[in-house]
């Protein structure tokens, strides 16, 4: 199995997922729990055989995590999905692996990308896959503070709740992320914290989050500025994901930027 | 919360006296025995706060929300601050904000406050178990519902608040005692000695012996693996053949090391090997937290927002 079979799993699995998100928009819960596996079976059918023809766990390049994300990103919306019943979970979840995917098929160059010995942990794709989903549902947090904010004007108990348990979920993953990465940061460079500008502005992201949290438990608050603290913690995050390669007090002292 | 934020005003402005007084933090000087009697000290004083809690305000007010809320926004600003400005070991305020007063003390006091609501919270957890048996006499629907959340809310809450804390004050205050020196080995000999941070030489507890240094590339020249075949040989008299590679250091008696670097002029043909020698006597504790909140952490995606509807 190689590469060239790729698109034709991924229609398949793309087609399945789309079936699912469908049928969960028209409350048909046993045909969108059934799609959604199946199209990550054969998903996953991909990931097995190249797996096997490659001799090595399809971790090492780039191309090959997002292989892991464009499976784990439907998955985590089917439990999530099964978990709260959100009738959009599926949909985003599916858009968001058919970009994945699409990156693979478009920019196949990077499949062949090597990858330098201080990336070769098993921890690496755990660490990265784990967080793209807890930025994945921040993302969709965010969004949805966005829409109470500007044009719900007025929230609902509901819909509050449904952003808290998204906070909740993608705050999880996201310490997750973050401490997979202290555990991988002991083996690879010593230290499990080094307060690296990375790690600097993760710790600012988790803190922003918490500060949520806690400000939602309070008694009496006021709903929209909690609103805010979620928007401002998306764009902090925003720093942490991508911001900081262009920070000039991060330029060349952190390890996590892999430019070669 | 305007308490709150009035409070860690107050912290940062002791924190600016402090730094304009005595200088910078030295956390060096928290070696072991110092960082032990500091943390019992810390301890002692957050039971103090815990147990004054029902006579004095301030030790009342430093267990709620009003107190949490605020010091988390300064721990966000202090840290934003940190990660715009560059960091160096020998800068001084902003440019090294780990030694800087109003960044460790903010820090410091969102211990006492996770400290204080961790003791309350295992208060309630008590009562409740001696409580439970005249629950159990009548069990009407209500009581069991709200007994079974009790838990599923106190555990993941002391895992997330508990895990933070430990991981936070042992990280912090073992990093004394923690030892980072580097060896520069060549092949075929035996060396002992290793340099400091400082750039000072030290003897090692154990000699080292790189036998090979092995050097893999990919076909555009890019290194694919590095790593060292060594012999080690302790004072206690064990002798251990092994390979470190990146990624998977090497654990003899308390000392990991780690590959750390080649002559890169020579590359494959690089005859010496830079290792890196690494003992943290506190990473157990440091790593029971940690494992303590990704266990909260998977409590928390299972129960997700649910704990407000109690």
């Amino acid at each position: 199995m190689t590469w060239e079979h790729f698109i034709y799993f991924a229609i398949g699995a793309v087609v399945l997922w789309a079936i699912g998100a469908w049928a969960a928009w028209k409350d048909r819960t046993t045909v969108a729990y059934t799609t959604t596996t199946l199209g990550l079976l054969v998903f996953f059918s991909f990931i097995l055989s190249m797996w096997i023809s490659l001799e090595r766990p399809p971790l090492r390049t780039m191309g090959e995590t997002r292989l892991w994300y464009s499976f784990f990103l439907p998955l985590a919306g089917l439990i999530v999905y099964s978990r709260w019943k959100y009738k959009w979970i599926l949909s985003f979840s599916t858009v968001l692996a058919l970009v994945f995917i699409c990156v693979n098929l478009f920019k196949p160059e990077i499949h062949s990308k090597t990858l330098m010995p201080a990336l070769q942990s098993p921890w690496f794709a755990p660490h990265v896959i784990v967080y793209m989903f807890a930025y994945a549902v921040l993302g969709a947090s965010a969004v949805m503070a966005l829409y109470l904010l500007f044009f719900k004007k007025e929230a609902t108990d509901e819909e509050f709740e449904i952003t808290d348990n998204l906070v909740y979920v993608g705050l999880a993953f996201m310490t997750i992320g973050m401490l997979f990465g202290a555990l991988w940061a002991k083996e690879a460079w010593g230290h499990y914290w080094s307060w690296d500008p990375k790690e600097t502005w993760a710790a600012i992201t988790w803190l922003a989050y918490l500060v949520y949290i806690h400000y939602r438990l309070l008694p009496k608050h006021n709903p929209r500025l909690a609103l805010w603290v979620l928007i401002l913690a998306f764009i902090l995050l925003q720093m942490c994901w991508w911001g900081i390669n262009y920070l000039p007090s991060a330029q060349g002292s952190s390890v996590h930027t892999y430019t070669t | 919360m305007k308490e709150g934020f009035l409070i860690g005003g107050g912290l940062i402005c002791a924190g600016l006296m402090l730094e304009l007084s005595v200088g910078p933090v030295v956390w060096e000087a928290f070696a072991w025995p110092a960082n032990g009697v500091v943390l019992a000290g810390f301890l002692a004083i957050i039971a103090l706060i815990f147990l004054l809690r029902n006579k004095v305000y301030t030790c009342r007010f430093i267990g709620t929300y009003q107190a949490a809320i605020p010091t988390l926004v300064y721990a966000v600003i202090l840290t934003i601050i940190m990660g715009l400005t560059r960091q160096t070991e020998n800068g001084t305020w902003l440019n090294n904000m780990l030694v800087f007063w109003p960044f460790v003390l903010i820090y410091v006091y969102m211990a006492v406050i996770l400290g204080v609501v961790i003791l309350r919270r295992l208060t309630y957890l008590t009562s409740w178990l001696r409580l439970r048996p005249s629950r159990l006499g009548h069990p009407s629907k209500l009581g069991g519902s709200r007994c079974s959340v009790r838990w599923l809310r106190d555990i993941p809450f002391l895992l997330n608040h508990l895990g933070l804390f430990l991981a936070m004050t042992t990280a912090t205050l073992g990093n004394a005692d923690m030892q980072r020196l580097r060896m520069i080995t060549v092949v075929g000999e035996s060396e002992w000695r290793a340099l400091t941070q400082d750039g000072a030489i030290r003897e090692m507890p154990l000699a080292i012996e790189l036998k090979q240094f092995i050097m893999e590339t990919y076909d555009d020249g890019s290194p694919k693996r590095f790593a060292s075949e060594i012999q080690v040989l302790t004072k206690s008299g064990k002798r251990i053949q092994t390979t470190v590679d990146v990624n998977k250091p090497v654990e003899v008696d308390g000392w990991k090391i780690y590959q750390y670097g080649y002559d890169t002029q020579m590359g494959a043909k690089s005859q010496i090997s830079i290792l890196e020698l690494v003992s943290d006597p506190w990473l157990p504790l440091v790593y029971t937290g940690i494992y303590m909140m990704l266990a909260g952490a998977v409590c928390m995606f299972i129960l997700g927002g649910r704990r407000k509807r109690v």
